[in-house]
């Protein structure tokens, strides 16, 4: 009889084997023949500096939000290596419509709990970037007590998860689905991450909508949310809707704005660390392309 | 004049016609011109051919003749009853660049070499798609 392990180990690699199967299957989109900006030229760097204004706001009760006034960003492309901000990855099939990644990208949710976290810096995601609460809570919700001592925060490792990602293009629309597995040793759980972005208006400005759902495991959320023997949480799952303005300026030089809500799922908000099940970032300013 | 003088001066005449005409292709032919680089080749990551380039004749008898570039008037070079010369230029390019050799007057194209410009293709490829990413 298999283990649960091994039962999950076996539906992981069923998902890859079928992502792998099903990636070639999208419909045309105008080909990657001139320098636009989602075509790139292998072997180059490309940076970019936002200088503006924004907030994520702290779902931790008592905690401090986090002002977003910098944010840089970059990305290496080479032949098939890419490295995307804290992301790196292989690309594994290409084509207009479609492509197969292997990529390997930080686990977002340490920080919550770590202020120094690259990720709180490059803003990869709008679901996990908190500021810690550097003094630990003063009660606990749900429920739990301990009767005269606050529940430390935990100080969790830098863990990485890995998995195949396949993106696709369907008539305006582009869909992304990621399926990850940490493989740093901290946790050895998975997570997948699916998202979809709709064009609104495309002109002198762009306005995209977009949603999407994360699901981690109950591994993933026990190491980052878990009580110990007081709260031991199962899976979650955590949708989210964007929406983002970018307007190119003179130049090198372009406006964007952006507004990112996100659910936390209820074994994330029900944690003990966790005071409030919502997740807002917002931010706007200019940008420098380079 | 009697019939001999006339043929004589006939082929006299004849024979210089000739012999002009001869000894004129015999530089055409005998003026020899090269260049190096013969070939620059332009990356995805370059604009311009910035190189010097090295032009060298000859020719089996002595010339009074100009170097030229194509498209570049400001560029001449001259010798004057040279049998070999060499000529040395820096250049910024990004199109083929045509050198010639020219009579004094620069009417008469004698010898003509080539610093070919290749562009290798781009191949561009697509951004990472990643709408699960607040920032795009």
């Amino acid at each position: 009889m298999p283990t649960t392990h091994a039962k999950r180990t076996l539906a992981y690699l069923g998902t890859v084997l079928l992502t792998i199967l099903l990636a070639p299957y999208a419909s045309a989109n105008p080909s990657c023949t001139d320098a636009r900006q989602d075509c790139v030229v292998p072997g180059k760097w490309n940076f970019s500096l936002s200088l503006g204004a924004g907030l994520r706001i702290n779902p931790i009760d008592d905690g401090k939000n986090i002002p977003l006034i910098v944010i840089p960003q970059f990305s290496y492309y080479g032949k098939r290596f890419f490295i995307d901000n804290l992301d790196a990855g292989v690309t594994l099939f290409e084509n207009d419509a479609s492509t197969l990644n292997f990529v390997a990208s930080p686990s977002y949710d340490r920080v919550y709990f770590v202020r120094s976290d690259l990720q709180n810096f490059f803003v990869p995601s709008g679901s996990n970037a908190f500021s810690i609460a550097h003094n630990p809570r003063d009660s606990l919700q749900h429920g739990f007590t301990s009767g005269s001592t606050a529940l430390p925060l935990p100080r969790p490792r830098i863990s990485y998860l890995a998995g195949p990602e396949w993106s696709f293009t369907i008539a305006n629309l582009t869909g992304q689905v990621d399926i990850l597995h940490e493989f740093t040793g901290n946790f050895h759980g998975e997570e997948i991450r699916s998202a979809l972005q709709i064009p609104l208006i495309k002109s002198t400005y762009n306005l995209n909508a977009g949603m999407g759902v994360t699901w981690k495991s109950a591994a993933l959320v026990n190491y980052y949310y878990g009580g110990g023997p007081l709260y031991r949480p199962g899976s979650a799952l955590n949708p989210f809707l964007k929406i983002g303005y970018q307007r190119p300026l003179s130049g090198k030089w372009s406006f964007t704005a952006f507004a990112h809500y996100e659910y936390l799922g209820s074994a994330i908000a029900k944690s003990p660390y966790i005071a409030r099940a919502q997740v807002l970032t917002f931010f706007a300013g200019f940008v420098y392309n380079h | 004049m009697n019939r001999h003088n006339l043929i004589f001066w006939g082929l006299l005449s004849l024979t210089s016609t000739l012999g002009y005409h001869y000894s004129y292709a015999a530089n055409d032919a005998g003026v020899e011109l090269s260049v190096s680089p013969r070939v620059c080749t332009l990356t995805s990551g370059d604009k311009q051919c910035a190189t010097s380039v090295h032009a060298q004749w000859s020719s089996p008898t002595p010339e009074s003749l100009c170097l030229v570039i194509v498209g570049r008037p400001e560029i001449k070079h001259c010798w004057e009853h040279y049998a070999e010369g060499t000529y040395s230029i820096d250049l910024i390019f990004d199109e083929d660049q045509i050198f010639q050799l020219r009579d004094l007057p620069l009417e008469h194209v004698l010898a003509t070499a080539a610093v070919r410009v290749i562009k290798e293709a781009v191949r561009l490829r697509h951004r990472r798609r990643d709408p699960w990413n607040v920032f795009n």
